[in-house]
């Protein structure tokens, strides 16, 4: 955790470096970062504590059964749809993955998880259906579900191959 | 965020009392120490990855981006409004009235889709917090295995719907009303 921590500082730094050389808005880009950060806290936190719940709460077998590598292709469908289902931001969702993933899920549950939130995930269907309307909302999401179960699958693939 | 708010805010408050009901003070405690100790050890990435977020979000502006769509075409096309999806700042609230604007520009769908499916897949913003709240080896895996998807579906709306653009799509599927959100 603290090396991903310096890579990201260090990243931060050298972002800020290219921003005041090309753009010179690098103080805005600052002020940007840190206003997000106190908009998203308390969303942040509310996350944690769910995450943490979740994580002492979800039974051990269950997770064996139907989440970890050892459930396969039943972890990844359940991750498919469970990903529609977490209707939230990142900052909310991804402290629940990660409690899910501390639990026990398999690599290929977690990635189906991840890749059905970021395309399916419930909180675009609003503006999905607003701006383009419902029929393109459906046409998507049945288009999209194979996408996620075949990403789980290949995540499954290199768990079971490669970590 | 208002309303993701209420959302977490409800469902922990359910949670936590289906805890104390499941387990009692016990399990309680433990779930908060769980809490507490990931807030704690994420802090300062957290605080990293919103400085690498506020810096991308200022260097890359809307005006870079709207030219970039409208310049390539064909799978060049794909691949760039896809890139340019990835990088394009803001929720769905930012991005779809984005796409809106584009109504009566004679943008291919196939460039549109791809720049959808950019953002929805690789958005660099969010990587930052994917690294810090899941895990580097997730993150780095997931982001493998999922770039050629906003590639792929480009390509097949690229050979499918080729002679469509937003408009004639929209006008296609009947039902949606962007006449209302044209931002251009």
């Amino acid at each position: 955790m603290a090396q991903t921590t310096i890579i990201l500082s260090a990243l931060a730094l050298a972002l800020t470096l290219v921003n005041a050389k090309t753009t010179g808005k690098h103080l805005e880009g600052l002020r940007v970062g840190f206003r997000q950060l106190a908009q998203t806290a308390p969303l942040i936190l509310g996350a944690f504590i769910l995450a943490g719940m979740i994580e002492v709460l979800v039974p051990a077998e269950f997770v064996q059964n139907w989440l970890s590598a050892e459930a396969g292709i039943r972890g990844i469908l359940l991750g498919s749809f469970g990903g529609m289902l977490l209707a939230m931001g990142p900052y909310a969702a991804f402290p629940i993955i990660g409690s899910i993933l501390a639990s026990g899920a398999g690599l290929g549950t977690t990635i189906a998880l991840i890749t059905s939130w970021c395309i399916l995930g419930m909180i675009k269907a609003p503006f999905e259906t607003a701006f383009f309307g419902p029929k393109f909302f459906i046409y998507k999401t049945l288009c999209s579900i194979p996408f996620c179960i075949v990403a789980g699958l290949v995540g499954h693939l290199v768990e079971m191959v490669v970590l | 965020m208002k309303r993701s708010f209420l959302i977490i805010l409800s469902s922990a408050l359910v949670i936590t009392i289906m805890t104390y009901l499941i387990g009692g003070s016990s399990l309680l405690t433990e779930g908060f120490r769980v809490s507490l100790n990931t807030a704690l050890q994420s802090a300062l990435m957290l605080v990293a990855s919103f400085l690498v977020i506020g810096q991308i979000q200022v260097l890359l502006s809307k005006e870079v981006l709207d030219q970039w769509l409208q310049r390539f075409s064909g799978i060049k096309g794909v691949v760039m409004s896809a890139l340019a999806g990835g990088l394009f700042p803001g929720g769905p609230y930012i991005y779809y009235p984005f796409v809106v604007s584009f109504k009566g520009k004679d943008i291919p769908f196939y460039i549109i889709i791809s720049f959808l499916y950019g953002k929805m897949v690789f958005d660099v913003t969010r990587i930052p917090m994917e690294i810090s709240l899941v895990s580097p080896t997730v993150a780095l895996v997931r982001n493998i295995i999922t770039f050629p998807i906003p590639i792929i579906v480009g390509l097949i709306a690229e050979r499918y719907l080729a002679n469509r653009t937003m408009d004639s799509f929209l006008e296609e599927i009947g039902d949606a009303d962007g006449s209302n959100h044209d931002n251009s």
